[in-house]
């Protein structure tokens, strides 16, 4: 019990174990810091990589695969299906208006089921807002303002179309368009304040700089270009054809906001020649009768050859992060594949083939390599923080030695050589809990205000750490998660009491009758 | 009250010797000192600075140990009540001092950031184990307050030793010593920091202690303190000269 008392004794009347706590403050919350920083931008990061690929695909890239509506018909009726939806992907080249190529990866989207199986609707950019972005104090964006504009926008990035003034009449006319990442153009250049403007500077003929429009969605068009595959993988000529830009998306993953276009299913099922099409006879003939006259026999139809898609993207009905739901999900979908590939054996591929993939496992190479980073970045940290093992050591050797008349009085009254190497360990887990508690105070105000701070800095240093033109996320991520933060805080207490022990130990083996004699 | 002749002993030291090496160089402070205690007994032990009088109170009290027996110097022993505190455990020693004895230092040796009722309590924390003190509190409590009463420091209960005078501070040390109810109070030099007015009051203190059947060993080099005593054990350069 005397443990206590002096723990509390000496916390409260002495400075110097005050800096052993402050050491431990300091270091615990830098490491709750840069976890939570680094947690933040993994779990946006994982955010922005699954918004665009639901939970499951069923994927046979290339060639795709025939009767996908069957086997979305059949998802669907699974309990644990939310929705399904088929998309094509493929490699192609997109012709930009400023005359540029650049190589992209075509998604064709069935828009309205798209969006019930992925976020797609949440990504695209130009769509009326009320709300400017926090770093937005003018009020600069633009699509705080004009919202018909933006909302014709959103409603055709939606079902992959533009809406275009009619030659007559007032109801507009709707053409297939295209969807593009916010950085596949190139005109887009963020703003620090968090927006794309809508303009860019641009050298005029007379050698001058003019501000120009930016914004495809209004009057852009692109080439796209693709390279068609017969059902055996044969490439046939390729393909072009011109599209008004219905919308750009903003996923938050610079790789897809940089390299993904998206179209219509059925324009580019046409484009790939993987709509559905009749299968008809190779032999056709032309015969001349006995009065001379010439008479051609068509091609025989011999039946038709099914639409294909290259994937089918499911979306669970209970959302969650943890790899095991989605784990689950593959499962059922495997079955219920297994037995859609038996009922068309032969014209859909085996189900020993197919591949079935979680949304992780699609992004397992990013997610690994932040994962892996911010293991490395907290090692890092964390072996600074033992610097904070030997602040307490060095304090509380100074102290032990400054209260040897008190161990040997200690000793006198019936201490034993574990009862005082306890008082010092008590005091040094206090020292440790309140350094990690203020800690995580200090960490905690960090962590919720951190673009606050970092707004500050800029305004009053111009010291912009996170500077989204740079970063692809307009806002410093941070997750303050309770088991990291409890695992840091257990870890400073853990510190202070590592520290604690050599000098606790060497309290308790002092002689009592040289500790009342020290002076 | 001379208990000699009444009670049996309740210590008895024999061929006692401490050396202590200094470097290379072997010191010896006491050299095969004999000496009994009866209960109820206040004895002081006499002599000059560097008599090694300090050093029989450290040995008697398990503070320090002695130089184990050898074929050289014959067997040696420090015997409370029939236990020979030579041959006991660190642990057992750790008891001992818990429950059986109690220290007074000649300068005080109170814990500066206690209060003076805290002072008192540690001792007696020392010998409870933490639920036991948890829930005796109150009455431990009340057993430091009322002999703070006793030596005159009732109104003093909260005050740090810092804000205490000299005599005040040994009266609390005495508290301190007595809480436990040791059946030994061992005291070095108890009035040899103080005025001779200061001295004479803790004297009288010690004499009422003795008076109410505390057995003591008082350590002073002041004859008028160890005038107060029931039997002088005079010490010199280790070895006892005179004891009755």
């Amino acid at each position: 019990m005397y443990q206590f008392l002096l723990t509390h004794r000496y916390l409260t009347s002495k400075v110097m174990p005050l800096l052993a706590a402050l050491a431990v403050a300091l270091c615990t919350a830098m490491v709750i810091i840069v976890w939570s920083v680094m947690g933040g931008f993994l779990v946006m990061l994982i955010n922005s990589g699954r918004t665009l690929v639901g939970d499951v695909t069923v994927s046979w890239p290339i060639t795709g695969f025939a009767h996908y509506e069957e086997l979305i018909k059949r998802l669907e009726a699974d309990p644990d299906v939310a929705a399904a939806t088929p998309t094509i992907e493929t490699y192609g080249l997109i012709g930009l208006p400023d005359g540029r190529t650049e190589t992209v990866m075509i998604k064709g989207v069935d828009g309205p089921s798209y969006t019930l199986v992925t976020d797609f609707a949440d990504t695209l950019y130009w769509k009326p807002i009320d709300t400017p972005h926090p770093k937005d104090v003018h009020k600069d964006d633009p699509r705080l303002s004009n919202h018909t504009l933006w909302k014709f926008a959103f409603e055709g990035g939606k079902r992959l179309v533009r809406f275009e003034k009619p030659e007559r009449g007032n109801v507009a006319v709707e053409k297939p368009g295209v969807v593009l990442g916010v950085s596949v153009s190139g005109f887009n250049i963020r703003e620090r304040w968090g927006f794309y403007p809508g303009q860019a500077r641009a050298r005029q003929p007379d050698g001058t700089l003019k501000m120009v429009p930016t914004i495809l969605p209004v009057d852009g068009n692109v080439t796209i270009n693709v390279l068609p595959m017969d059902s055996k993988g044969r490439a046939v000529d390729m393909v072009a054809r011109s599209f008004p830009v219905a919308n750009e998306f903003h996923s938050g993953l610079y790789e897809i906001d940089h390299k993904t276009v998206f179209l219509q299913l059925g324009a580019l099922q046409e484009m790939l020649k993987m709509n559905r099409a009749q299968k008809v006879s190779t032999t056709s003939a032309v015969t001349v009768n006995e009065r001379g006259e010439e008479s051609f026999t068509a091609p025989t139809v011999l039946g038709e050859d099914p639409a294909r898609v290259t994937n089918v993207l499911v979306r669970g009905k209970t959302q969650s992060f943890e790899s095991a739901a989605a784990d689950r999900l593959a499962d059922k979908v495997a079955a219920i594949y297994r037995q859609f590939a038996k009922d068309f054996e032969g014209q859909v591929p085996p189900s020993t083939s197919i591949r079935i993939l979680t949304w992780e496992d699609q992004n397992r190479t990013m997610i690994n390599a932040v994962r892996k980073e911010t293991a490395l970045v907290l090692f890092i940290f964390s072996f600074v923080s033992m610097t904070a093992v030997f602040l307490v050591l060095a304090i509380f050797w100074a102290m032990v030695s400054e209260k040897t008349k008190d161990i040997g009085i200690l000793r006198a009254i019936g201490a034993s050589r574990a009862g005082v190497a306890g008082t010092w360990l008590l005091y040094g887990a206090a020292i440790g809990l309140l350094g990690a508690v203020v800690g995580f105070g200090i960490a905690y105000g960090v962590v919720t205000n951190i673009n606050a701070i970092h707004e500050w800095l800029g305004e009053k240093l111009g010291l912009y750490i996170w500077d989204p033109k740079i970063y692809y996320f307009s806002r410093i991520p941070s997750d303050l998660n309770a088991r990291h933060v409890a695992i840091v805080l257990a870890g400073g207490v853990l510190a202070s009491c590592v520290g604690a022990l050599w000098p606790a130990l060497r309290a308790a083996r002092m002689s009592p009758v040289r500790a009342l004699r020290f002076e | 009250m001379n208990a000699t002749a009444t009670n049996p002993a309740v210590l008895r030291a024999t061929n006692v010797r401490k050396t202590y090496q200094l470097g290379r160089l072997r010191v010896p402070v006491l050299r095969g000192v004999n000496i009994d205690v009866a209960r109820g007994e206040f004895v002081a032990i006499l002599g000059a600075s560097g008599s090694g009088k300090s050093t029989l109170l450290h040995l008697l009290g398990g503070l320090d140990a002695a130089d184990k027996a050898s074929a050289a110097t014959g067997p040696a022993a420090i015997e409370f009540e029939g236990t020979d505190l030579i041959r006991l455990s660190a642990g057992r020693l750790d008891e001992y001092r818990r429950r059986r004895v109690g220290f007074v230092f000649q300068f005080y040796h109170l814990l500066p950031e206690l209060t003076v009722l805290q002072n008192v309590t540690i001792a007696a924390m020392t010998a409870m184990g933490k639920l036991e003190y948890w829930s005796k509190r109150r009455e431990v409590r009340a057993e430091a307050s009322s002999l703070l009463e006793r030596v005159g420091l009732g109104h003093r209960l909260l005050h740090r030793p810092a804000e205490l005078s000299g005599g005040e501070r040994q009266r609390v040390a005495i508290a301190r010593a007595l809480v436990n109810k040791p059946d030994l109070l061992l005291a070095d030099e108890p009035t040899g920091n103080l005025d001779r007015v200061t001295g004479a009051s803790i004297l009288d203190l010690f004499t009422d202690l003795h008076t109410s059947g505390q057995t003591m060993v008082v350590v002073t080099h002041d004859e008028a303190t160890a005038a107060r005593a029931d039997r002088v054990v005079r010490l010199v350069d280790g070895a006892v000269q005179s004891d009755r």
